[in-house]
């Protein structure tokens, strides 16, 4: 993850330049940035001859998007039906807890950000943990605190 | 050209043309706050919803909003039956929750007998309805200055990031288009301003009244062969002018 | 390399099931979702590095395959060892040495790391004697867990693309629209339309341009079917829309990938990129003039993009904003074209119906509801996993026979299908054969197969204020009746269960559920109140006892119950050390105390406690 929005042009250029490629090229920056900056908004408005209002509109309709700056690791729990009937929410309160944030929030110091999903599909695995792309089924109070041993 | 029945009575109408317009040329009163003539419907206030049905569908009924649902032979239309009316109640106290100091949904509640929200009022709400007809508006004259942000509950209309939008050009389309008066704006000396950005006024050389801003006046006169300088007159100057020069015109006739 | 006829994809099956042949000693290691979360990477990751520095005779690391899913997760990771079928479960690390030496040099069977049925007690040493399996009919998952996803030869090994070539050399597209008609296959994503009379009001529209849309969206929590299938076989899939866009008359597809789901959308590319390099994807495919070129398209974290028309838009770039659908897709979707739009799982069982014949598909499942359909079966059962059985089907025999019942034998509640737009059924429904309609009338619905079973538990009213929860972060916000009467039937089902509500709150809450099924604008909205109309149906003592005596029976809703230290404390503190608020104090080896004022009653010490030394009121 850097701030060098030097490489903004590179990203944009990996798809045609047209309206359709909106939502790839913001999926594209949302990664490398793990955000969208605004220069990345006015950028891809510009490039994909897309006005502003509707980049903007796309950025805040979508979960995967996010206007803020993030954390370096991303925790995110699984909300799902078979997650919520197997004890999400106490595994929420745990991680919530532990981190010293709520859900949506990033600790001061930049290092994680909790969010919520509504499914990521592991369902028999439920309540199900991703910390950074890397899956962690069957939690419990006392695994949370394993998941959460990052670099 | 089809024929249907609405409200019990034979109809005609062009094919495909849709159910609002037939059933008001009828006289028939149907609200539809999100409807405007100058865009395309959108669908999203439910007012206008009809019951429909058809003498093959073995008394199975639909409900449809008009201002979107075309005309076809044999559909047969009511506009107020009492499933109808319970959901124009419905929708107008869901309105009233969100938006209870709007003046018109408020009047518009209470020929439904609601004068109050039976539900929990909303917090932080506001006259917004979300019709969306200023976005449609903005985005027919070729603006795209605002747009709907965020979605569900959260959804609000803005300009990008919340700054004073960068393609806004004061012309006021969409606060004269909005049905609850929620966009407001001021003006004040030769300085409009709306959605937070200030304009310039360009004035009447003959009133000294204003008349638009400058930046609408140039994109008019480069989009739309409106030449600048007519906007050195208000339309009322222009009209005066237009009056005498018919009056000359006629004189002439006279004369002859 | 190219396959540039029929006779070429024949050669090139010969070759792959060669190359398969010459190792009869495979070992396959599932990799499907629920086994990913349980860490199988690591298992392949160590037999590498076992193999690495040891040679097995007539054994090769080729004959290592990672696969996708096999279904039974809750046992994962799993392994299997061909030729014998031996099916070993919940393997670890460590067990990989002992794998290789015994069960791979010396041919023997690993007994600890067998299955024990849970009904019998019996452990059962190979797929077809499991009863997990023995139960399940598979069609559109046949492939998975016996092939390497990104391995097209795998895949054509198999007979993978035989029936895209069948339909290439002998039959033309009206008489692919009729197979499928008759066949009676009907959507497997929720909506149970027929895919053939979808197909043919496509290509009756007289248009230049028609596209092919595969809906990979699968925004119903607790589902994963077409998660398993996409990423375990891709190319099912894309066989499945070469038929369809034949048929139809598309030279243009999409597989639309929801964001939460990556693994999904690089297999998707890989498979599509195979395609294209073998000729099976791109101009005249395998020598005939029909061409066809697919794109992978993602999500962005958007329920409502499941709707046809939403999806539509997403592809296109925009908002995914539902339209009225008074005029269909099929006639103006995708860039205002007619478009076929499918799920996964329907696209999954064309080519098993062009292989085998409409009347065979007919033969598998009930007269209203030909074939199988997959299910992910979770929640509090004792087999989790993905499974795919014939129409008609119990819902007990899923439950019971291949479910092994629920966890701890605990006392049986509901069962809840069809996502957020479906209902809960309860015991006295049990014995319902599952089809399109029998759901529907029972007030629920097949949905896209997500199958979650509740136990006593369990409280029906806060499921009925979780679907709702997710439903109204989900809403588009374009209606007024989904974004503002399930915003307020949300609050209404909350405030029973914080013990709020009055019992003439239910019949509001039944008159404005009644206005949102009539008044919404798309499928969201109008299925939006089934979970609350499905729990009043059938749980409505629930509901009374929130209302009238402010009590939660399954002992869920947190302002409604009371925890409380028991006797059979042996102050061991671990709920001390678990509890985030401070609320219980005690000394070792004592019998620990609960401050009510800082109580929560998140549950965490109910959970650590061994005892059984906390009682819920």
């Amino acid at each position: 993850m850097s701030h060098d929005f030097s490489k903004l042009p590179r990203l944009i250029d990996r798809h045609p330049r047209k309206p359709d490629s909106l939502i790839m090229v913001l999926q594209d920056i949302q990664q490398e940035y793990h955000y969208l900056p605004c220069e990345a908004l006015e950028a891809a408005a510009e490039a994909l001859k897309v006005p502003l209002s509707r980049v903007f509109s796309v950025a805040t309709f979508y979960n995967a998007f996010s206007l803020h700056r993030r954390g370096d690791n991303i925790v995110r729990l699984c909300k799902g039906t078979a997650c919520h009937i197997r004890g999400a929410n106490l595994i929420q309160q745990q991680l919530e807890t532990q981190l010293g944030i709520q859900v949506g929030q990033t600790t001061p110091d930049y290092k994680f950000t909790l969010e919520v999903v509504a499914c990521v599909g592991a369902c028999a695995m439920a309540p199900v943990v991703i910390v950074n792309g890397k899956y962690h089924g069957t939690m419990n109070v006392n695994t949370v605190k394993k998941v959460l041993k990052v670099k | 050209m089809v024929t249907l029945t609405i409200n019990g009575k034979l109809v005609e109408a062009d094919e495909g043309e849709m159910l609002l317009a037939v059933i008001r040329r009828q006289q028939i009163d149907v609200p539809a706050l999100c409807h405007h003539d100058a865009v395309e419907p959108y669908g999203a206030c439910r007012l206008c919803t009809v019951e429909i049905t058809k003498s093959d569908w073995n008394g199975w009924k639909n409900y449809v909003t008009s201002c979107l649902y075309p005309a076809e032979d044999g559909l047969i239309v009511s506009t107020h039956t009492p499933e109808v009316i319970e959901l124009r109640r419905t929708v107008l106290d869901l309105m009233l929750a969100r938006s209870p100091r709007a003046r018109l949904i408020r009047d518009m509640a209470a020929e439904y007998g609601i004068m109050r929200t039976s539900y929990q009022e909303v917090v932080d709400g506001d006259d917004c309805i979300l019709c969306g007809l200023c976005t449609r508006v903005c985005d027919e004259m070729g603006f795209h200055a605002i747009s709907s942000v965020n979605r569900g509950h959260g959804k609000e209309i803005a300009p990008p990031l919340w700054q004073p939008p960068p393609d806004c050009v004061g012309c006021l389309s969409c606060a004269q288009v909005c049905p609850t008066g929620f966009i407001t704006y001021t003006d004040k000396g030769t300085t409009r301003t709306i959605w937070d950005r200030k304009f310039e006024l360009l004035t009447c050389e003959q009133t000294g009244l204003p008349t638009v801003t400058r930046e609408f006046a140039e994109f008019l006169s480069a989009h739309r062969e409106i030449p600048k300088e007519y906007f050195q007159l208000s339309d009322r100057a222009h009209r005066k002018e237009l009056a005498g020069t018919m009056g000359k015109i006629s004189q002439w006739g006279r004369e002859e | 390399m190219h396959i540039r006829n029929v006779q070429q994809l024949r050669k090139r099956q010969k070759e792959a099931l060669a190359a398969r042949d010459r190792f009869p000693r495979r070992i396959i290691v599932c990799c499907g979702p629920g086994c990913l979360a349980s860490g199988s990477q690591k298992i392949v990751d160590a037999f590498h590095k076992v193999l690495k520095n040891r040679r097995i005779k007539d054994f090769s690391v080729k004959a290592l395959r990672d696969t996708g899913c096999h279904g039974l997760c809750e046992k994962g990771p799993l392994v299997v060892i061909e030729p014998q079928g031996w099916f070993y479960t919940r393997v670890k690390p460590k067990d990989v040495e002992e794998i290789l030496e015994r069960s791979i040099r010396n041919g023997e069977i690993i007994d600890k790391l067998l299955y024990t049925d849970p009904a019998t007690n019996r452990t059962e040493e190979t797929y077809p004697e499991i009863g997990f399996y023995s139960h399940q009919r598979r069609i559109a998952l046949r492939n998975l867990g016996k092939i390497h996803p990104a391995e097209i030869d795998d895949y054509i090994a198999t007979g993978g693309y035989q029936a895209l070539a069948r339909v290439l050399e002998k039959m033309t597209p009206d008489g692919v629209i009729k197979e499928v008609t008759d066949s009676g296959l009907r959507g497997r994503g929720g909506g149970g339309f027929a895919t053939g009379r979808k197909w043919r009001s496509c290509r009756d529209v007289v248009s230049d341009v028609r596209y092919v849309i595969c809906n990979g969206d699968e925004g119903d929590p607790g589902a994963f079917m077409d998660r398993a299938i996409m990423e375990g076989d891709p190319h099912i899939v894309l066989e499945g829309m070469l038929i369809a866009a034949y048929a139809v008359g598309a030279t243009e597809g999409y597989v639309y990938v929801r964001e939460e789901y990556p693994l999904a959308v690089v297999r998707l590319q890989q498979a599509v990129e195979q395609c294209e390099e073998t000729g099976l994807m791109g101009d005249n495919i395998l020598g005939s003039d029909f061409s066809f070129r697919v794109r992978v398209a993602r999500g962005a974290g958007a329920f409502v993009c499941g709707e046809s028309s939403a999806l539509m838009k997403s592809v296109a770039g925009a908002v995914g904003e539902p339209r009225a659908k008074y005029i269909r897709s099929v006639t103006k979707g995708l860039y205002d074209k007619p478009t076929v739009l499918n799920n996964v799982e329907t696209f999954a069982n064309v080519p098993t119906i062009i292989e085998k014949g409409a009347d065979w598909f007919r033969k598998v499942g009930t007269s209203g509801s030909a074939g199988t359909k997959a299910f992910s079966l979770v929640g509090k059962v004792k087999n989790t996993g993905l499974i795919e059985v014939p129409m008609g089907i119990t819902l007990r025999e899923i439950i019971y026979d291949i479910g092994g019942g629920t966890i701890d034998d605990r006392p049986f509640k509901a069962v809840q299908t069809g996502g957020p737009s479906g209902g809960c059924l309860p015991e006295s429904k049990l014995d319902l054969p599952v089809d399109f309609d029998t759901l529907t009338e029972a007030g629920s619905m097949m949905g896209s197969g997500g199958m979650i079973v509740m136990d006593d538990k369990t409280c029906m009213v806060d499921v009925a204020r979780y679907f709702l929860s997710f439903l109204v972060s989900e809403s588009c916000g374009k209606c007024v009746p989904c974004r503002e009467g399930l915003y307020q039937l949300h609050a209404l089902v909350a405030a029973v269960t914080e013990g709020r509500a009055v019992e003439e709150d239910l019949d509001r809450m039944e008159r404005l559920s009644e206005v949102i099924v009539r008044g919404s604008l798309c499928g969201l909205g109008k299925s939006g109140p089934n979970p609350f109309l499905s729990t009043i149906r059938y749980f409505r003592d629930d509901y009374l006892a929130h209302i009238r005596d402010k009590r939660c029976p399954a002992g869920v809703c947190r302002e409604l119950i009371r925890y409380e230290i028991n006797e059979k404390c042996t102050g061991c503190m671990a709920c001390i050390s678990a509890c985030a608020y401070n609320a219980i104090t005690g000394k070792k080896q004592e019998v620990h105390v609960l401050d009510q004022d800082k109580c929560t009653k998140c549950g965490a010490c109910l959970a650590v406690c061994r005892y059984e030394a906390i009682d819920v009121y």
